[in-house]
């Protein structure tokens, strides 16, 4: 129960902490591939600080100012239930489905906020982010369906544990094609190149934080980063193994990470429809193929 | 109050109110409005008084027949029969203020009251001959409110009986064949015999009533009235009509299949000898879940959209109830409810800006209302979260239990319908509150006043009540739990704050003390950091260029890049097949209609013919 506590105070924090640093490693390896220096790792940290202390902010009403509170309180309420390298404060209240739909909170927030700020680059940006959101979670769901119905379960902790034994129980192993399907469709549901249009800064002015400044867009930010934290967790959970202790949780999904910002630093961006017609082609089918081997082999 | 005398009192004052209400209306509106409302609440009071009560009573004789007309209680009824008291009491206090300019209002509450016990009278029925009179009462009832505004109404209500008809024939044919078979219209005597009849019988008699129920509750290929119906209806009549009465429909999915047929019985049929029976029925749910939903995503009037999401999350019922596991049936039934809240909560959101706008309910033409109906914009964020189903609304609590059951039952294909479903729905019910409530405020409706207090009333009092069922979903569960019981499955147990620990992980309050600690927590930081400068809707970013001040909107094609993918294959066939087919008879009646000519002389030349034709016959010896 203490243990419990403990770590219901403790996840938070290292999550934000392994999000800020994951943002500041993305800058400077982007700027490395683009022979440029780069900004110091701590640059984001900075960034936030400095924004959530600026002395002019504006906003445009109760529900611009409470969807962003809870965009960022949506991700941080997500983090609790996912299994984090022996750390699963929360998980026997919540299954992976449970996660699943937390993890709504976060960009409903986000959209709210966009929606009241009263731009219809916001608005643009939000329902390019849905389409995109539709467009992977197809395959993402195909993928994810395959697991839980491999390892009989929708428990993450369990899905986890039974992967625990040795290197080739890893699902990448006994999965390989749902974890590639979602392997190809990671870099759309971190809103990274090539699937950056939702919040493309020159066609729609950066879309949903058009009018975010100050602290606004500080908690924008966190948020950006905190979702970055899930999708990663989510992915190494389900087909990395997890992890012994967050050191190794850590490490596995900085390797996971490092091949997502290389792709986003050499890659163009998609227009909409391109992205939605790749994500439901390739993905969707290598996924679909997936789940129905692992349907015949469960038989 | 004693048990017995609240559940004979109901039936005679829901039906008895109706007509007292019209009469009243003679007398004075203001009367008429009162009495509507209290004789409303009273099968409500009643139905809460009877919690956890079970009785029959026989309230007439057919001697003729040697048979009795029963009403029976029980928790399979009373939880049906208290869904519909609770939406039609709302829809009621919400009628007062949005009918208020209205004609033939006499009329109108008088066919509230009506479709209201006949509803509260399917529920109730202890045998079939009650069901099919109560099932009739409300239909035609139905008929006539659907064509209230007239106009484009009236055909859409013509469209609506016609299907209804077919069902009602089909149930006809389905009663008949039972009383013939078991000698009885009794509901358990009618069980007892059926558990001895062959499997080709239980699937003729499952098939008629499937057709039948599946007519009224709106499932794919026999949902084509719906969307007519609901958007020419009025608003306060659209929460009802999708919110109870659509779910008639299910209400009679789960007598056929639970009550009248056993479900071991159902388990072992076979459509053709090859296709399990109970599988096809699910995948039936399925495809009504995904192509409804995503139809709702193209459409602009909002009536439309919700109306398209009715026969969506239907199709969730049909898949909970269909996979048949505690579970699964549990969710099925939970949804139905949970359906009956949302939806109608969001026809009442419609119908409160349509009120103060003047009738608009084109999405395209709205926007920015949030800032001058907040409590409505509450409602309608409440709705839209409970028809998603996000955690802490009572919509997530029964699709959860529908996805995990399809999960551990192995069916990976169905719960990927239903979870694509739900993004279909994201996409869907986010325009619609984008377009209505957010955005820029168009200048014209610079002078909307938040809703009057009935409306608010009825929108805040089903916002608690999706808060409620998704904090605490015992309550509910425990009442289906004991239907499940009565059913002969094993019930759930559910604890008050989800299911036991052995069925799954779920616990709501932990996800609530989640949620808020970290909404308190963020909330803390956004406090402690200066307080912002609240700016005028114009004062926005237009990239470094002009911002017009009428219209700076993006609503119009929402989603047009999905639409440009999906557009194509997401058509209503079915519709049009009808269409089709409806201008093809036209033809074949037109030709008809030249040897019926109406006319007594070639009447008579025809009988004169047959009899020809007869005489002939009879010469040759073929009689």
């Amino acid at each position: 129960m203490v243990q419990q506590v403990i770590s219901m105070i403790v996840l938070p924090v290292i999550a934000l902490v392994i999000a800020v640093f994951f943002l500041g490693l993305s800058r400077k390896i982007t700027a490395r591939i683009h022979r440029r220096h780069g900004p110091p790792l701590y640059q984001p940290l900075i960034d936030v600080v400095k924004l959530l202390t600026q002395k002019e902010n504006i906003s445009h009403g109760t529900i611009f100012d409470l969807g962003i509170v809870l965009s960022v309180a949506g991700g941080l309420a997500t983090i609790l239930f996912i299994p984090a390298g022996g750390l699963h404060p929360l998980s026997s209240s919540g299954d992976f489905l449970v996660v699943l739909y937390l993890m709504l909170l976060s960009p409903l927030g986000l959209a709210l906020a966009a929606g009241a700020s009263e731009n219809p680059n916001a608005s643009i940006g939000v329902s390019r982010k849905f389409i995109l959101a539709l467009g992977y979670e197809v395959p993402f769901l195909l993928a994810a369906l395959a697991v839980m119905v491999h390892f009989r379960t929708t428990s993450l902790v369990e899905i986890v544990s039974l992967q625990r034994e040795s290197l080739l129980n890893w699902s990448v192993f006994t999965l390989p094609l749902p974890a590639l399907a979602t392997f190809l469709v990671l870099p759309a549901m971190l809103s990274i190149r090539p699937f950056d249009f939702a919040g493309a800064p020159q066609e729609v002015a950066s879309g949903p934080l058009v009018e975010l400044g100050g602290k606004y867009l500080a908690f924008a930010a966190i948020q950006g980063a905190l979702h970055t934290y899930i999708v990663l967790a989510i992915f190494v959970d389900l087909y990395l193994g997890g992890g012994a202790n967050i050191l190794t949780f850590f490490l596995k999904m900085l390797a996971v990470f490092f091949i997502g910002v290389c792709i986003n630093g050499v890659m163009p961006r998609f227009r909409v429809k391109q992205a939605l017609i790749y994500l439901w082609k390739w993905p969707a089918i290598i996924a679909f193929a997936g789940l129905v081997i692992v349907m015949w082999t469960s038989r | 109050m004693s048990g017995q005398t609240a559940f004979t009192l109901i039936l005679p004052i829901a039906f008895g109110s109706a007509a007292v209400v019209y009469l009243s209306g003679k007398i004075s509106a203001a009367l008429r409005n009162f009495l509507a409302v209290f004789f409303a609440a009273v099968p409500l009071v009643l139905l809460t008084a009877l919690y956890g009560y079970t009785g029959k009573i026989v309230y007439y004789d057919l001697s003729f027949l040697n048979q009795s007309l029963i009403l029976r209680i029980d928790a399979f009824a009373w939880y049906f029969a208290s869904a519909v008291a609770l939406i039609d009491f709302l829809a009621i206090v919400f009628s007062l203020r949005y009918m208020e300019d209205k004609k033939q209002l006499d009329f109108y509450y008088f066919a509230m009251l009506l479709v209201n016990a006949g509803m509260l009278g399917i529920v109730l029925s202890g045998d079939l001959l009650s069901f099919f009179m109560f099932w009739e009462i409300m239909s035609w009832i139905t008929y006539l409110l659907i064509s209230y505004k007239g106009g484009k109404a009236v055909a859409a209500a013509l469209k609506y009986m016609i299907m209804s008809i077919m069902g009602s024939c089909a149930m006809l044919l389905a009663l008949g064949s039972l009383y013939s078979t078991c000698g009885t219209f009794d509901i358990s005597g009618v069980a007892e015999g059926m558990s001895s009849a062959t499997p080709g019988y239980r699937l003729f008699i499952l098939l008629l009533m499937i057709f039948s129920f599946g007519i009224k509750n709106a499932i794919v290929p026999v949902h084509v009235w719906l969307p007519d119906a609901h958007s020419e209806a009025v608003s306060p009549f659209s929460a009802v009509l999708s919110g109870v009465l659509v779910r008639m429909g299910i209400y009679g999915f789960l007598l056929v299949m639970f009550v009248l047929v056993r479900w071991n019985a159902v388990l072992e049929l076979r459509i053709l000898g090859l296709l399990d029976f109970h599988l096809v029925f699910c995948w039936i749910g399925a495809i009504t879940i995904v192509v409804p939903t995503f139809i709702a995503l193209l459409q602009d009037d909002a009536k439309r959209l919700l109306a398209w999401h009715g026969i969506g999350q239907g199709g969730y019922m049909v898949l909970g109830i269909g996979l048949g596991t505690s579970m699964g049936i549990a969710g099925g039934v939970f949804h139905t409810l949970n359906h009956a809240t949302y939806i109608a909560l969001l026809f009442m959101v419609v119908g409160a800006v349509e009120y103060r706008t003047n009738g608009v309910r084109d999405l395209n033409e709205l926007g920015g209302l949030a800032k001058k109906m907040p409590i409505t914009f509450i409602g309608g964020l409440t709705g839209i979260l409970g028809l998603i189903g996000v955690p802490l609304t009572n919509g997530f609590v029964s699709k959860w239990l529908i996805y995990k059951s399809l999960v551990m039952n192995e069916r990976p294909l169905l719960a990927f319908a239903a979870l694509i479903g739900t993004w279909g729905t994201i996409l869907s019910v986010f325009k619609f509150l984008h377009h209505i409530f957010l955005g820029q405020l168009p200048q014209k409706y610079n002078n909307v006043k938040e809703a009057p207090f009935s409306m608010r009333f009825s929108i805040i009092t089903l916002s608690l009540v999706i808060f409620l069922f998704g904090i605490f979903p015992g309550l509910p569960l425990t009442v289906i739990s004991a239907m499940l019981d009565s059913f002969g499955i094993i019930p759930l147990n559910p604890t008050l704050f989800g299911v036991p620990s052995t069925l799954g992980e779920l616990n709501t309050i932990t996800i609530l003390a989640a949620v808020l600690a970290m909404m308190v927590i963020g909330y803390a930081v956004f406090a402690w950091a200066r307080k912002a400068r609240r700016t005028d809707q114009f004062d926005s970013y237009g990239a470094g260029a002009y911002v017009p001040v009428n219209r700076y909107q993006y609503s119009v094609r929402f989603y047009e890049r999905a639409y440009e993918v999906i557009g194509p294959y997401i058509r209503d066939r079915i519709d049009e097949f009808y269409i089709w087919f409806v201008e093809k008879a036209e033809g074949f009646f037109d030709t008809a209609r030249k040897i019926y000519t109406g006319n007594v002389n070639s009447s008579t030349a025809y009988i004169v013919f047959l009899l020809a034709v007869l005489v002939i016959l009879k010469m040759w010896g073929r009689f």
